[in-house]
């Protein structure tokens, strides 16, 4: 069920991005096969790939409980959060957060994970902005 | 004989206590890089190149400095391959796939070690393939024409089927999946965006970076917060064990006829401008497995698995070395950003270069073989100090991973559109690695995907539109018959095919 | 505005002022749109060498490569994201103006950024791989007419872009009748496509004679014209020009830079007043030497309108040759 189901989704990337290439604004002059070409190529193997899974699909896999899901889910969330605020917060305070919070659903312990997420944050820290002076986000106390 | 004496005085220039010196911080700063997911090699020197300059330092040295990080890096991105099933580069990524199996096992010293001789093996004969043959390589790099690119291309993805996953067509849709992610961006022939949905971001294209770090190392993190507690395998895996740090002779030997192979397939690819250090690996992993893999255990924790990608990628470093010095032509993202370290330190790369500044050049190869040398007696002892990442609980271990990851995106491009990005590709890896979908053809088809177009699109516009051209010679014939070859076959005769491939690798031997 | 302007400058002379005037850049940085080698990227590193070995700017030029749509995806970064900053100078030259004028950068015109500028200008060659039998340009042209398909000529710009240009330039003016008809091969770069024809994928390359200089040397290629008003001096002397052969061509490929359109006047006029004093040093005039740079000495509001007669110029050719309604 789940390949059918990706074939489905197979076949309808496919042909979004088909559609999205024969709406490609071409320039005045171009190439003797111009920039839509390969992206149809690439739609039909996509496209192919999916028929095939839709005809002889994989057995089913494993897919987690529903709890199992929501904890993905809400990392996601969380991932996204970080990448949200680390400009506002800065890197210390946002890469605890979440290296904290990633520790304590993984299994740490609720005070524990916040030792985690701290010396993540400042390891990082030392071995990317100090040691290899790359600019990481500079919050509102510049760190 | 001269170019033993040139050699000779290129190590006069490098055997200074600042030179070494040097060549010792780059090779510890590269593999530190290539080790951590999101720096790789073009990174790592293109972050060292300012240091480099801060320090005041002259041609030679700059480069020794880099190079070396530049070497580092190919060794060092096998590392988190092989300990955390996330390569640390994109040239490693085939080094996941039987070194986390072999770590798994508990070899996981046998096979940081193994890979640590496989990169010295590769890296130290496509030197020396650099200095003897580099004029003539340039050569081969000559007989291939925008057809003949299109055609290797094509055939790195059809022979890339049937090892990445039992299933040719999840391969496919994959390949294809990477190749489309590719388009986005301004198109490179024409000026126009395309895919791009008005969204100014797009506008550059999606970095491989962001996608390799989010389709293995956010799925990772993904995985493990999935198999918490319900899974005994997983949550055991802190306790992974560390067995024997180095492996057995007879291992060894077994993976020799593997590493002389793929020391040349690689170096060959290295020395295609455009194609470079990931498809060297690539190519090596995909032949070696149709060439010896008889019992069906690679993917599963064969020596020689990860022996043929790591030789590879570090011969295709050093090839790629010589269109970049020879020609002026980068081939790949790390010999670009060397390309231009070359010319701000006002050194031109081109036919010339090997007459104009032989002391730059030959200093230059020289700092490579010391380079090497340094890595494998760096990397070897410390076999065991890497291990011991396996022994940190994944509870602390899989944060900082992930942390490791936003960093490595937004320390280079510092934009949080990126992470985001990153974070999609997080999902969309966990979901494909259920559906057993591969990943690796996905990154193949991003890193590849605009020189493939290119090279068709000028193909057909040199021959006016005619698609015979593509197969107007007798390398785009034989390449295009090798990729339909192994496209085909796996899918009709499986076993049969390699049982023969493989008796006649055998008479091939015995000649 | 103002305000800012003036906070800049209280802030310079708080911390002391390095030079007499208002602004100094922290982190000068040049963006060369397009890969390390080409022509954008050797412009943006000599410049920031030789202001650095002329004290001009505080510490070194930082060089950021940015390729994509012919310096489109530059010009979008520097319009969209970085609009304010005062540290940015972005190597431009004829290849942006041409793009301009074409309309080639969706949404943008050259009213986006303020233009700096020009450091020299570079001339166009048209050559051909040393054992080609192809002698004159003439004989190239003559083979273009009879036969527009066997000729491929690659060039390091987009498709319309300069490099397709000088090559149309040079056949509209040798009277091939429909000059759309010529092929044109894009590539990344000089490099790539000089590659190229050495594999003899090509039949022959337009570009810049600092892109040909190296290949040019070793024998390995062979250039028909020099696209300039007449021969230049010292090294390059025997090149024979398009126009000796009969073919009035000219392209000269100005080299120069855009900086961001929000910059502030004080530094605007920061980066005039470096770049002119660069021009006149006895450094940059080896360097325009040793590459066969032309000279063009243009500054502030003259290079600004002197682009804006460039982009009106380019237009027209391009509606007259036919490649733009």
């Amino acid at each position: 069920m789940s390949d059918r189901i990706l074939g489905v989704i197979g076949l309808s990337l496919a042909l979004f991005f088909a559609v999205s290439a024969a709406l490609i604004q071409e320039s005045f002059m171009t190439d003797a096969i111009g920039p839509k070409a390969f992206p149809y190529i690439i739609s039909a193997v996509v496209a192919l790939a999916s028929l095939v899974f839709l005809f002889s699909p994989d057995p089913e896999p494993a897919w987690p409980a529903f709890n199992r899901l929501a904890e993905i889910g809400f990392a996601v969330a969380v991932s996204f959060l970080y990448a949200w605020v680390l400009p506002e917060l800065g890197f210390l305070i946002s890469t605890s957060l979440a290296a904290g919070y990633l520790s304590w659903r993984l299994g740490t312990a609720p005070l524990p994970a916040v030792a985690v997420g701290v010396g993540t944050s400042v390891g990082i820290y030392v071995v990317f902005r100090l040691i290899l002076g790359l600019s990481l986000a500079e919050g509102p106390f510049g760190f | 004989m001269e170019i033993l004496s040139s050699l000779g005085d290129g190590f006069a220039v490098a055997l200074t206590w600042q030179n070494l010196a040097l060549a010792l911080l780059g090779c510890l700063l590269g593999t530190i890089m290539g080790a951590l997911p999101g720096l790789g090699p073009s990174n790592g020197v293109a972050i060292l190149i300012p240091l480099a300059f801060t320090l005041g330092l002259g041609a030679t040295p700059s480069l020794i400095l880099l190079t070396s990080v530049y070497y580092g890096a190919m060794y060092g991105g096998r590392i988190s391959s092989i300990l955390l099933n996330i390569p640390g580069d994109e040239p490693a990524m085939m080094t996941c796939l039987d070194g986390y199996p072999m770590a798994q096992q508990g070899r996981a010293g046998e096979a940081l070690a193994l890979s640590g001789v496989a990169s010295f093996v590769g890296a130290f004969f496509a030197t020396w393939g650099l200095v003897l043959l580099a004029p003539q390589l340039v050569k081969v790099a000559l007989l291939f024409g925008p057809a003949e690119y299109f055609a290797l291309f094509t055939l790195a993805f059809a022979t890339l089927g049937g090892v990445a996953s039992s299933n040719q067509a999840k391969s496919a849709f994959a390949a294809a999946l990477g190749l489309g992610l590719a388009m986005i961006g301004v198109d490179q022939q024409t000026g126009v965006p395309r895919f791009t949905f008005g969204e100014v971001h797009l506008y550059d294209g999606i970095d491989f970076l962001v996608a390799i770090v989010g389709l293995f190392a956010l799925s990772e993190v993904f995985v493990f917060l999935e198999h918490r507690e319900t899974d005994p395998s997983k949550a055991t895996e802190g306790k992974m064990t560390i067995g024997r740090i180095y492996p057995t002779w007879s291992m060894l030997k077994s993976c020799i006829p593997t590493m002389g192979r793929t020391t040349v397939l690689g170096f060959i690819a290295g020395v295609l401008p455009g194609a470079g250090a990931s498809l060297g690996s690539f190519i090596s992993y995909s032949v070696e497995k149709r060439l010896v893999d008889k019992e069906g255990t690679f993917g599963k924790g064969d020596p020689r698995g990860v022996a043929a990608p790591e030789t590879g990628n570090n011969a295709a470093a050093g090839g790629a070395l010589v269109p970049m010095l020879a020609l002026g032509v980068p081939g790949s993202g790390t010999t670009a950003v060397l390309l231009a370290v070359l010319l701000a330190l006002n050194i031109t790369p081109g036919p010339l270069l090997f007459q104009n500044n032989p002391d730059v050049v030959w200093g230059l190869i020289a700092a490579l073989f010391i380079g090497n040398v340094m890595l494998l007696a760096l990397n070897i002892p410390m076999v065991g100090l890497f291990t011991r990442v396996l022994l940190v609980p994944p509870r602390i271990l899989m944060p900082v991973v992930a942390m490791i990851s936003f960093v490595g995106i937004y320390g280079i491009s510092g934009s949080s559109f990126d992470l985001m990005v990153m974070v999609g590709f997080g999902v969309l890896g966990w979901v494909l690695r259920k559906l057993d979908v591969p990943l690796v053809p996905i990154i193949l088809g991003v890193l590849l995907g605009n020189e493939m177009e290119s090279n068709l699109r000028r193909a057909l516009s040199i021959s006016n539109g005619d698609w015979f051209a593509l197969v107007d010679s007798w390398l785009s014939l034989t390449l295009w018959a090798i990729a339909i070859v192994g496209f085909v076959l796996p899918i009709f005769l499986g076993h049969a095919v390699r049982r023969k491939m493989k008796s006649e690798q055998e008479e091939m031997i015995g000649d | 505005m103002i305000r800012t302007t003036i906070l800049a400058t209280t802030l310079v002379l708080a911390t002391g002022p390095l030079i007499a005037q208002g602004f100094t850049p922290e982190q000068p940085e040049c963006i060369a749109p397009a890969n390390p080698g080409g022509g954008w990227d050797f412009t943006c590193r000599q410049v920031g060498k030789t202001l650095q070995d002329l004290d001009l700017i505080p510490g070194t030029m930082q060089v950021v490569n940015m390729a994509g749509g012919s310096g489109g995806v530059a010009f979008a970064e520097v319009v969209n994201k970085r609009h304010d900053e005062n540290d940015l100078i972005v190597a431009a030259s004829s290849a942006t103006s041409t793009r301009l004028a074409q309309g080639a950068f969706p949404g943008n015109t050259m009213a986006d950024v303020r233009w700096l500028a020009s450091v020299g200008a570079d001339y166009g060659v048209i050559a051909v791989a040393a054992d080609s039998e192809i002698e004159t340009l003439p004989e190239l042209m003559d083979m273009i007419k009879n036969d527009p398909t066997s000729i491929a000529i690659g060039g390091g710009s987009a498709v319309g872009g300069w490099d397709h240009l000088k090559v149309l330039i040079a056949a509209k003016e040798a009277g091939v009748e429909e000059v759309r008809r010529v092929k044109y091969i894009a590539f990344e770069g000089g490099g790539e496509a000089v590659t190229q024809l050495l594999a003899g994928s090509l039949q022959a390359f337009t570009g810049d004679l600092s892109e040909a200089t190296g290949f040019m040397e070793s024998g390995d290629i062979r250039v028909l014209a020099l696209l300039a008003p007449e021969r230049l001096e010292g090294e390059f002397a025997d090149l024979p020009t398009a126009k000796e052969q009969g073919i009035d061509a000219v392209g000269a490929n100005w080299r120069g830079f855009y900086v961001p359109g929000g910059m502030s006047d004080e530094a605007y006029d920061y980066w005039v007043g470096a770049l002119d004093t660069l021009y006149q040093s006895d450094e940059w005039k080896t360097v325009m030497e040793n590459n066969g740079l032309a000279p063009l000495d243009l500054q502030g509001e003259e290079f600004q309108s002197f682009v804006q007669e460039s982009v009106a110029e380019i237009e027209e050719l391009s509606r007259e040759i036919g490649i733009i309604q």
